[in-house]
This record gives C-alpha cells, structure tokens and sequence, in this order.
C-alpha cells in the first residue's frame, strides 16, 4: 500500500502542479526548469524493457535491464514474487513452448540465462554470438534462436544444450525476433540498415526464418527503414506488423515541421494486407510518434497498440479501419501527414521511454514496460484509458544520470515532439547514417553520425571539430539546428551531458580474455605502430597510423588533412576519430564514403596522405583490420 | 458618453441577456475567472487586413470581474486588444492617449495598473502578443497595410541577457507587401496570423503560420476558399476559429479545417478557452446586433450570455489567467541578406498533375508600387527539384515552366523568405500535410551552389528589371 502510494504521490503532486499552473493558482515558470530536483548519486533503477505473461497468465515476467535480472510478479495483483539474476544488460527473453524454460538474451556478456520456471532460477548460462538481443524457441523445441546485434545473424542452437549448429546470415543489427502464430516462421527485424552505396537511402529488412528447417525462408525487403524494431501478428497469422524508422537523411536537415527528419511508421505484411508489405505512417501533421518500438495485436485483431519510446507515448489503432485505409488508397502514402488521421484512434500517455508490450491473456489490458521510469503502464484495450501504473521495487529519487538518460531517449524537446538524440544514437549507439546538416549549406559537409560510446577524452566534437566541449554540442548547436526549438534548460544540459560522458564501450569482442592478441592481430598493431615502411623506407612520423590515432582512445584530438576532402566540403580538415570499437561504426571517413575499413586504404588514401598504407599487401590490410577491431 | 457611464451600463448590462434562439438567459457563471474585453461602437472585423480602422468611432478596455465590467484604462482616449503575459501578471494592449495619437503598444501592470509606453512610432501599432522571454509581437501601419514586428518588450539589460544573441531590439518579421496580423503564439512558438488569401493578392481573410523570427511562412492549412479568422489555440493543440457564422478548428491529425457543432450566430472570432474547457466568445445573433459575450460548453447546442453592452461591441475576450509559455524559437537565419530555397519535386501538388513537364521555375518579386519584377529563372532537374537564392524580406512568388517558357502553374499569392534563410518546399502547394522523401535531390547531385535570382549579378534593384 505504502509503495503504491510512493508511486503515484510524485504523479499527482505534477499533476496538481500543471493544474495550478494552467489554472492560474501559481505562475508559470519563465522558463523551462526541470520539475524534479536530482541527486548524485549512482543508483541503480531496474529499467524494465520487455515483458510477458506466464502460459497460464498467473505470473507476469519483467525483464530488468538495469539490474540485470528477469522479475516474477503476480499476474493479478502485479505483487513482486522474485528476482531472478541474470547476465549483464539483458535485452529479450522468451518461453519455451511448453512454458517450462524461460530463455534470457544477455546482451553485454554473450551469454543466454536459461531459467527453469518451476524453480524460479537459472539452470544453465549458454555463450553464444555477439550482443545476443532476442531468443525464440521453435514449437517442435529443436532448435534455439539467437538475433545477434553485432554479428548480424542468426545463431541457431540445440534447444536442449545450448550448443550452436549454426548461423544464419541476417540483417545488420538483428535483434528482434517474433515467431509467426502457428510457430512455422520466425521473423526477424534489425536496428540498424544493410550497409550500401554512400548517399543512397537506407533500407532494411525482415529476415524470415523456417524455423522447422532452421534455414532463411525469405526476406521482407524495407526500403527507406532504417531501424526496425518489434512485430506482432495477428493470433490469426494474417497480419504482421513492424515498429520501424524512416530517416530522412538524403534531404538537408533545414527544419523539423512536415515530417523533416524522420518519419514514423509500421511495416504491414500477411495475408489481410496483400502480397506486398504496406509501410504506413504513424506521424500527424504536429504531432510525431516519435521512435516507435513495441506492438501489439489483440486478440480480436480490433486494436493494434505501438510503444512511441521518445514521444513517451502508447498509440492505438483501429485496425479494421487500418486495414480498410491502405485497401482504399494508392500506395504510397507514407509522406502523406494526415493518413494515421485515418486509423490511429487514441494516443495514450505513459512513462519515460515505453518499450516493450504484452496483453494479458483476455486481451483486455495492455502492459507497457516504461524503461527510464522503473513503471508498467496497464492500459485498457477498450476505452483506451491508462488504467494503473505500477511501479517496480527500485530507487525512487532520480538520479543526474536518470535524468540525463531521460533526456537523451525524450522527442520533447525537438519542434513538434518528433526527434530526441536517441533517434540517430540508436540505444546510446549510432544510427550508420550521414547526414546533410542545414548550416554548412545544402549539400555540403555530409556528415557521418560517429558514434558516442566512451567520449570522455575524445573533445572536441564535430568532424571538423569545431566544438570544444559536449556542452556546446549538446546545446546551442543541437537546439538551433536539430530540434529547431527551445531545449533543455541549464540543469538539464548538465545531467544530459553527464549521461552522455557516461556510455561506456560495449565489450569488444575481439579481444582475447587474457588480454593477448591473436598472431593477426598482433600483426596489424606492428603494422599500426611501425616506422618503417615495407620497401625500408622510413615513414615519416606524421604518416605513422599512431601519430594521429594515439593514447587510450585512439585520437590525438587533433584535426589533418587526411586527402578525403569532397568538393562539397568546407575543409578537408578533420578530427581524428576515436577508435573504440571502431568495427561496428561502418561506414567510416568524415562522410561515410567508405563503406568498410579497408576502404579508407584502398580507395580513399591513393596519395597515403592517410597514412602510408598503399605498400601494405591485401594480408596485411587484414591484419591491419584485426589489430583495429581490437580497440 | 464617459468611460465611467459606460462602465455603468456594463455592470447592468451584464446581467441583461438575449433570450432567443441560439442564446439561453442564464445568471452569469461565477467559474469565469475575470477577463478583458473591448469594448466599441464598431466593430470592423477584417479593417486591419485592409490597413484599415478596426474601431473608427474608439474602443477602451473592460475589466470583467464576476459579470461587473470596470474601465481598465480610463486614462487612455482609446485602448483595444489586450493581451495576458504568461504568469498573469501584465498585459499588453493598444492605445491613445488621446484622440489624435496614433495607436500605440503598452504594457500594464494588473496589480497597480501602472501603465509603461512600449512602441512610440509615427503609425499605428495594434494587436501585441507577448513572445516567450520578454519579447513581442504586433502589427504596425505601413503604407502597404500592417506588417507585424518582433520587438524586445522592454529594452533592458534583463531582457537583453535572456534574448538570443545578435537579435535585434525590434525587427519587421512580415514581408508579403500585405496585412498581417497576429492572432496567437502557438505553444510550438510559431505566430499564428491573419492574412487574405492569395497573401498579397487577394481578399479572403485566412491564417498562416510563421517563426517568432519570420521564417518559415506558410499557411496554415492548404483548403483555402472559405474566410477563416480569429483563430486560438486550445490547451490540446488544435485551432479555433470562426468563418462569421460557423465555428472550425483544425486539428492535428487532418489537412483540412473540421467543422464545431457550435450554435448558428455570427462569431467575432478569438475564442478564449477557460479553465473548466467552456469557451468564451464574442457573437451576436444578427448582423445588424452588436457582439456581446457568451459562455458555450463544446458538444451543448445552446450559448449562454454572460455579459454585453447595448450601445457596444464587446469583442476580443481574454481570461487573466497564467498558462504555459510557449516554446522560444531558436533563429538559425544566417547572416546574409539572401534566403537559399530547395524546391524538392515541383511535380507535387495537391492541385493536382501539371499540364507538361517542368523546364525551368520563374522568380518574381513584388515592388513596392505593387508590380511583379521577374529576377530570372532556374533550372528545374528531372526528379522536379531546383536551388535559387532569393532576396531575402521581401515579396517573392514562383512559377514552373514548361520548355517553351508556358507557365505550368504559378503561386497565387506572394510570400517571403527571411534573409538569412534556407527553406525547403517539398512540392508546388503539396500542403503541410505532404511530407519530404528520403531522396537526394538531383539538383544537390549537381551541385550545392543556388542559382542567383536576387537579382543582385544584374546590379538589380526594387523596381527595376523586367516588369510582368
């Protein structure tokens, strides 16, 4: 009682607050101020991010990202049970077929946490892939699958030992998988594009597993998406749907209304839609749902429901007027500002960061895991209606950090509510994309998004590295040219760029554990520190990979003229880019011009302005490549 | 008939109620938090949008506190248009110290109604509204009718350390050679202003949409043909505004205006939400009656009166009470006395497929005498996109060509590009409802210089090249 009291007394007094404010009892601030006062220190929130009931509907299981545990609540009356540990920042979990086995992604230590649900406890921990982000079971219990971020595939284990058979060839990013009802198909969506030609539009894909075969069955071409995110279906199969991402990178980024920057949307597949997939827009003509994660399907197939995580928002959708919708009108209407007019029907306001859904066995409720809020948000499928927000056991004071991360992952900020800086840092990464960013004039100074992973002591940012500090490009820059509107205020600034100091380097999974290199790789770091080239020749100090790519992180902060100046560049000037986990950022140069590392060298430096690289043979290259992946 | 008769007669005649159809006697709501109105003879609605007197015969400020109306500037010859700051404590509105002086923006304090002068020019100055962090918001008298103008409320240090640097104190923010006149700052910061339609040419009031900083024009909504005036901005987002005898909004999620089930009178426009979600308006039963104010509950069929004058209309009601400051505009105009526009495909329009394939794209500007300069023309690719730069602050129009010079379609209106600004247009009136592709224009494939039409190359100027 005390605890649910604790929850909601925050919300009301906010709620009292907006009511006085908008009453007249008190003033309205003169400007935006944060309304929670935040400490210091470092808490640790449960961040739930996926959620689901047990066969029978009695439990109800949240996984916890930030405490790295699989939680057991009552289904009824949502009464914490247990806690379960899993490994480090877990991102999916799935049943067995039979309900007995529970199946945990650990996302940061490769690893599947394998929970008996009689015991409550982890049976088994299997090593698979890299950043394994979802598992699914097929029906027959065969076979275990595994959606690998960074390896983009497909690992297909024994469901019984764990031991893998083999991988399947996905999309880049793969992460999310959603078996079809009748179990015979898996579908897999992926957070980042297929790597293609530079200044072409991105695209994706569905990777559709036969999951009796264990094979690829097809793959559902996206073109424009670049991130997709959850499927649901129909319980009758008929429809599938994908939360997605349609940047609008090609087109310089001058401003955010009409749908400027991103849109939106859901890709619709399946028999009720036709035999090609339909991409249909959630954005209005103000108003955006912004990075669209979770969705859900009732039973009745009456409502689809979509997480919005940066509008902090839950859309529902009639989906028998969705469906009449993309019949009656010409395709494509993905531009078309006032469709979701037609079919959205409700949007419903819950938590920080909503990701992942599930409906409770009748269908009657929706639940909601609101991530960077430590709540369930439980929503009424019929009214529409948030019903009860239930709060998980965890620290009740925010955080800078949470504050920060709150901002990071919040579209309000941006004109019209429809960008946050988690749309182009997909989970605090980057988005693979280059962008034609309005001030250096249109069309010039294609910008790459570099990742930000463990930016303390790589300032100054920016390619031409113009910016001394993150609070400078965190504030005025991004206010003035990516959110075209008032941004945070000074606090806020603050615990945003704390939060952004603070994203730690995955785990490079290439180094060897004992902290030694493979003779490859020891190879290329000879390579990346040698002082002579192959002919005998001494290079030149400045020419050597390590004179700009030096210390921890791999950059000497310093700005060169590398010869990758474009005509449509300012200057060929730029910032030595950091090298943490520099395998997984492609494309790479300022531009993205080249699509993989080895082409830095083989295309991009025919002068060795970028280093003396043009002696080195296609084995060293290789070398070269292994050392850079250790970094 | 002095300020204080009048007041008078407001006292009395805000318990005096019509009781015909459409309007229901009733005792006046005690929920109503107190509000201003104007109080005048005549009322000509749409005057200003011809540069016009709104109030030929005078107007003055009425405090209305539970039904019972008091003079709120009995010292000024005239006063209109008042206008809430954001915490309630100040409002701004237009005045005359005396009969003869031009209309002038000032600043109240409520408390002690202890009035400050903010504009002090040689034209009138109507219709202030109050910006996010001590800036404002009016229209000014020109000879080409009312342009409206973003100035510092106050020249302070204060107000100079919280405005953006490199902003001017006042600067004009409307450059179509036609009336504009400011109804409301969204809550997304943008203006939300009167115009006629086509802006410049034409003579149906519609409303249009600009930055705090006069960038980014455009109207609001693409189903033009019907007068549409006084619109407000409700706490949920959508727009509120009268076409005379019916109520409309527009809504987020439509391209076009929706019509309020709204009892049939002739409506003044600015409606002022209230707390509890009723509207209060300014309406009137019949043409020839004067406007009083009505209380109306959305989705009921009946207005109720709560207060009106005989002799006056009682017309742009505000509620003092504090609300939400808008959302400041950050400006990112560049220091140029040109904007940059990139069309990305002039096939696209709501009006439907052009007659040919576009050629070439035609640049006009308007002199101030009113005559179309033509200042070039472009290139139009393949894929229907172009790059021009233009004169910046000042009316400008398009037309699409064929090869042969025909034109395929051309703007109706004229509009502007703030100098220093880089816009883009998806379409050729694809409306705001028509979002960009994700596609490299092939002009930027080409190249990322404009085409010159300000007609600067030419040593080009306002009122030469080739008139149209």
């Amino acid at each position: 009682m005390s605890r649910n009291w604790e929850a909601h007394l925050p919300a009301a007094l906010l709620a009292f607050a907006a009511s006085a404010v908008l009453y007249g009892l008190i003033p309205a601030p003169n400007t935006v101020v944060a309304a929670t006062s935040r400490t210091g220190e470092h808490l640790q929130y449960a961040s739930p991010i996926e959620l689901a009931f047990s066969h029978n509907g009695r439990l109800l299981y949240v996984l916890c990202q930030g405490t790295d545990e699989l939680r057991v609540l009552d289904g009824i009356t949502h009464t914490q049970l247990k806690k379960i540990a899993v490994g480090h920042l877990p991102r999916g979990f799935a049943f067995s077929p039979d309900g007995s086995r529970i199946f945990v992604a650990n996302s940061w230590d490769d690893t599947i946490s394998v929970i008996d649900t009689k015991t409550q406890s982890v049976d088994a921990t299997w090593s698979v892939g890299a950043e394994p982000s979802s598992v699914a079971e097929d029906p027959s219990g065969h076979f275990l699958f595994v959606a690998d971020r960074i390896s983009n595939d497909v690992a297909v284990l024994d469901a019984k030992t764990g031991a893998e058979q083999k991988r399947l060839a996905a999309g880049r990013g793969a992460s999310y998988m959603t078996l079809s009802p009748d179990g015979s198909r898996l579908y897999v969506s992926h957070v980042y594009h297929n790597t293609d030609k530079p200044r072409t539009a991105p695209h994706s894909e569905i990777t559709v597993i036969d999951t009796n075969r264990g094979i690829v069955d097809t793959r559902i071409s996206l073109p424009y998406i670049a991130h997709g995110f959850h499927v649901a279906f129909s319980t009758d199969g008929r429809v599938g749907a994908l939360a997605e991402m349609h940047p609008k990178n090609l087109v310089p980024l001058a401003h955010l209304e009409h749908g400027g920057a991103f849109a939106d949307t859901l890709t619709l597949f399946g028999a009720d839609v036709g035999p090609k997939p339909v991409e249909v827009p959630l954005d209005n003509l103000e108003q955006y749902a912004a990075r669209p994660f979770g969705v859900a399907i009732t039973p009745d197939k009456s409502k689809l429901f979509v997480t919005c995580g940066g509008s902090e928002a839950v859309l529902a959708i009639d989906l028998e007027r969705l469906l009449a919708y993309i019949h009656m009108h010409k395709q494509p209407f993905t531009e078309d500002l006032s469709a979701s007019g037609n079919y959205v029907v409700a949007r419903i306001t819950v938590g920080h960061d909503p990701r992942g859904v599930t409906l409770t066995p009748d269908g009657k409720q929706l639940l909601v895991a609101n991530r960077l809020e430590d709540t369930i948000s439980v929503i009424d499928t019929h009214s529409n209606r948030l019903v009860q927000t239930i709060s998980l056991e965890g620290p009740k004071r925010l955080s800078v950090l949470r504050h920060g991360e709150q901002t990071f992952y919040s579209a309000k900020f941006s004109f019209q509510g429809q960008i946050g800086c988690a749309n182009c840092h997909i989970d605090s990464t980057f988005d693979g994309l280059q962008w034609d960013l309005e001030p250096d004039g249109f069309g010039r100074d294609i910008v790459d998004n570099r990742p930000i992973e463990d930016l303390k002591g790589t300032e100054p940012y920016k390619w031409n590295g113009t910016n001394p500090n993150l609070p400078t490009e965190c504030g005025p820059r991004t206010e003035k040219y990516f959110w075209r509107s008032e941004t945070f205020d000074d606090l806020t600034l603050t615990d945003l760029v704390t939060y952004i100091r603070s994203i730690p380097a995955r785990p490079n999974r290439w180094r060897l554990p004992n902290g030694e290199f493979t003779p490859a790789q020891e190879r290329g770091k000879e390579i990346f520190e040698r002082s002579v080239d192959r002919f005998g020749k001494p290079i030149a100090e400045t020419d050597r990979c390590n004179y700009c790519h030096s210390g921890p992180k791999g950059t000497d902060q310093k700005r060169f003229n590398v010869g990758t100046k474009k005509p449509t560049d300012d200057t060929g000037l730029f910032d030595t880019p950091q090298l943490t986990n520099i395998a997984l950022s492609a494309p790479y140069l300022h531009d993205g011009s080249a699509t993989t590392l080895e082409e830095i060298w083989t295309i991009y430096n025919p002068h060795d302005k970028h280093g003396r690289t043009n002696d080195l043979t296609k084995d060293e290259l290789n070398d070269l490549i292994e050392y850079l992946r250790t970094r | 008939m002095t300020l204080l008769a009048r007041a008078t007669g407001a006292i009395v005649g805000g318990f005096l109620f019509i009781a015909t159809c459409g309007f229901r006697t009733e005792e006046a709501n005690l929920q109503i938090p107190d509000y201003i109105v104007t109080a005048a003879p005549i009322y000509e609605v749409h005057a200003a949008l011809k540069g016009g007197e709104r109030f030929p015969e005078g107007a003055h400020l009425l405090l209305v506190h539970n039904g019972k109306a008091v003079p709120l500037a009995p010292e000024f010859a005239a006063s209109a248009d008042a206008a809430v700051n954001f915490d309630a404590k100040k409002i701004l509105f237009s005045g005359k110290k005396t009969v003869s002086d031009h209309w002038q923006i000032w600043e109240m304090t409520l408390a002690d109604h202890s009035v400050r002068q903010v504009t002090s020019g040689n034209e009138d100055a109507i219709r202030p509204l109050y910006l996010p962090l001590g800036r404002l918001v009016y229209a000014e008298h020109t000879e080409q009718g009312f342009r409206m103008i973003s100035s510092r409320v106050n020249d302070t240090a204060e107000i100079r350390g919280i405005d953006l640097p490199g902003i001017p104190s006042v600067f004009p923010i409307s450059f179509a050679g036609a009336s504009a006149i400011p109804d409301d700052v969204l809550a997304d910061g943008r203006i939300l202003f009167e115009s006629e339609f086509p802006m410049g040419k034409g003579s149906i009031p519609e409303m249009y949409l600009t930055y705090a900083d006069g960038s980014g024009v455009e109207s609001y909504r693409c189903d033009h043909g019907v007068a549409r005036w006084g619109g407000q901005q409700l706490a949920d987002g959508d727009v509120v505004f009268t076409h005379g005898t019916t109520l409309a909004r527009f809504t987020p999620s439509l391209a076009h205006e929706a019509k309020i089930a709204a009892p049939a009178v002739f409506y003044a426009g600015s409606i002022q939400e209230m707390p509890a979600g009723s509207w209060l308006l300014s309406a009137k039963m019949r043409g020839s009656a004067k406007f009083s104010i009505a209380q109306w509950q959305p989705g009921t069929s009946t207005l109720k009166a709560v207060f009106e004058q005989p002799r006056e209309n009682l017309v742009e009601p505000v509620a003092i009470a504090a609300r939400v400051r808008p959302k400041r505009h950050p400006s990112a105009l560049h220091p140029w006395k040109y904007a940059n526009l990139l069309a990305l495909d002039t096939r696209l329009s709501r009006d439907g497929a052009l007659g040919g394939v576009p050629a070439r794209v035609r640049l006009e500007m308007e002199s101030r005498e009113g005559r179309a300069i033509v200042l070039g023309t472009a290139p139009v690719e393949q894929d229907g996109s172009f790059f021009i730069q233009v004169p910046g602050d000042a009316p400008i129009r398009m037309a699409v060509l064929d090869e042969k010079g025909e034109v395929l379609r051309q703007e109706r209106g004229w509009f502007w590009a703030r100098a220093g600004e880089q816009r883009i247009c998806v379409g050729c009136h694809t409306g705001p409802e028509r979002a960009a592709e994700n596609r490299l224009p092939e002009v930027l494939q080409k190249t990322t210089v404009p085409v010159d039409l300000t007609g600067s190359t030419a040593g080009l100027s306002s009122g030469e090249g080739s008139h149209r």
